[in-house]
């Protein structure tokens, strides 16, 4: 246990550096910083909110870092994407916690707040499911064919319709091999900025699929160039919460010794493994994030007085990062196991590197 | 470039940027346990009252309330209670104001003489959905602004220096991680 003097709390640290650890496997591999998995775990163990989530923004800052400078030696970012992409993120943030206001001051804020969380996850969720499940056939059918399936494949349309608009300026990514008109991305960044503002997260799990079924981005380079995203929010966020005094730098510092190790496993990862083995992750992780939020719901629902409901919501997100990790640590193991020719479940053949 | 080379700047990399994060890491430590960094978080007063330390509130309740002692200097030692004025510096060790209006409704806390009896030193509030527990620590204080980048730097720097520092560790163990070819069948 160590006594966190500014927090006011004690906490264990070998809880904290796991918690480091989990989230950075998880937010390298699919791009996101996590706070809906930390904000809750800080909680638990004895943070006031406020504090919950200052820690949080100023270590998903620092793990971004880490995560960011792995995916560029790997290739995974298109800098002319996260740059074009910046402003428009940073308006769409400012317009959510506006609107965020709005409804504190209605006094609805919980309530809206959960049910947008529960529309806007279970909807890309459904989304990105169905098309990964439909790439993963596909992929299925090259393998038996002999055929490469290569890195990616994607079989939404979106992509196509977005990057057929024809506002100027266009613009040529050329990492990721798009072009696509500047419009498009700016409007990718103030939408995804939007819902991250509003709904006080970093907003990864909601630009990684936006930058690969509007963009057209591949998933490799969508996770890569989101941790750009998230350096820059996320910097900001905790600049303002530092401010606030809603920081514990000794909390920050645990977290970040996992993360060190998390985010690199997390971001090397990717590497073994094709587009849709991310897309699979990320859509289970905002499944039970999802059912994490409607339990939360039906406790604010329920006029608070259920307390397992709460209870079950807690356990519910934690035990979703040790899953989470599980599964990332079994494909990079199965990808391992498929190079040197040994048995691999038949499912798992077209997602992993060979 | 040899193979041999490439894992001598490898090793070179890697103890550098590791004795930078140390450095990093060290400093901030240093700063927290002396208390510098709390200094800077609970600096100034927000608001008219009485500093206290609310640590030493936990165990408080209706019948058994937390008496503190009104007392001035810059120091809050214990059950003491400073008197703050918007504004003012904060005393060192003090975490926290009770403000006026909190002793004047008298619910959670009342003053008596020269004595401040604290009842109920922390209430349930939500967070995304969570339960806490809100003391009146971290209440009617105003933090240092230039803390924020003071923090902004050092998790930058860390952010930086353990990056470059596992780079240079795979790069020290011959671990060629290469440039991914980015194409998208659809």
């Amino acid at each position: 246990m160590f006594d966190f003097a500014i927090a006011g709390v004690s906490a264990p640290i070998s809880l904290l550096v796991f918690v480091g650890f989990t989230v950075g496997i998880v937010g390298g591999f699919i791009g996101v910083g996590g706070g809906y998995m930390v904000t809750p775990a800080l909680i638990v163990f004895g943070f006031p909110g406020y504090m919950a989530s200052g820690i949080d923004m100023t270590h998903i800052a620092g793990k971004g870092l880490v995560s960011t400078m792995r995916h560029r030696q790997l290739g995974n970012i298109d800098w002319t994407l996260a740059l074009t992409m910046i402003a428009g993120t940073m308006l769409g943030v400012e317009l959510g916690v506006r609107v965020l206001v709005y409804f504190k001051q209605l006094g609805l804020a919980g309530i809206v707040l959960l049910l947008t969380s529960v529309v806007v996850m279970f909807s890309l969720f459904l989304y990105t499911q169905i098309e990964t499940r439909r790439s993963h056939r596909q992929m299925q059918e090259l393998n038996k064919a002999g055929r490469d399936p290569g890195r990616e494949l994607q079989t939404s349309s979106l992509p196509r319709l977005f990057q057929s608009i024809p506002l100027r300026p266009i613009v040529r990514c050329r990492t990721a091999r798009v072009v696509v008109s500047m419009w498009v991305i700016v409007l990718v960044g103030v939408v995804t900025g939007f819902l991250a503002g509003f709904l006080g997260v970093g907003g990864g799990f909601i630009r990684v699929p936006a930058l690969v079924y509007l963009v057209g981005a591949s998933t490799h380079i969508a996770v890569g160039t989101d941790l750009v995203e998230i350096v820059f929010s996320g910097g900001y966020g905790a600049l303002r919460h530092s401010i606030e005094g809603h920081v514990d730098m000794m909390a920050v510092l645990f977290m970040l010794s996992g993360a060190l190790f998390g985010a690199q496993f997390g971001s090397i990862a990717t590497s073994y493994v094709r587009g849709p083995a991310i897309r699979y992750i990320l859509s289970y992780s905002l499944i039970l994030a999802t059912f994490g939020a409607v339990m939360r719901l039906a406790y604010v629902l329920t006029g608070q007085k259920v307390e397992w409901l709460s209870f079950f919501a807690v356990m519910l997100t934690l035990g979703e990062m040790t899953f989470l990790c599980l599964f990332i640590l079994s494909l990079v193991w199965f990808a391992r196991r498929h190079k040197r020719g040994e048995w691999v479940p038949d499912w798992v053949k077209p997602l992993v590197i060979s | 470039m040899t193979d041999t080379s490439s894992r001598g700047r490898g090793i070179v990399k890697f103890v550098f940027w590791a004795l930078v994060a140390t450095t990093v890491i060290v400093f901030t430590v240093r700063s927290y346990t002396s208390g510098q960094m709390a200094e800077w978080f609970y600096h100034r007063a927000s608001l008219n009252g009485y500093a206290v330390n609310a640590d030493t509130l936990k165990g408080a309740s209706k019948d058994k309330p937390a008496i503190l002692l009104i007392s001035t200097g810059d120091t809050v030692s214990g059950l003491q209670a400073v008197r703050v004025q918007k504004g003012q510096r904060l005393p060192r060790n003090s975490n926290g104001v009770i403000a006026d209006d909190v002793v004047t409704k008298g619910k959670r806390a009342v003053l008596t003489d020269a004595t401040l009896r604290v009842m109920v030193p922390w209430e349930m509030k939500e967070s995304k959905g969570f339960k806490f527990k809100d003391s009146f620590k971290h209440k009617g204080i105003v933090t240092w602004p230039w803390v924020g980048v003071w923090n902004m730097i050092v998790v930058a720097l860390l952010g930086l220096s353990l990056g470059l520092m596992a780079e240079g560790f795979t790069d020290m163990l011959g671990l060629k991680l290469e440039k991914i070819r980015h194409h998208v069948k659809s």
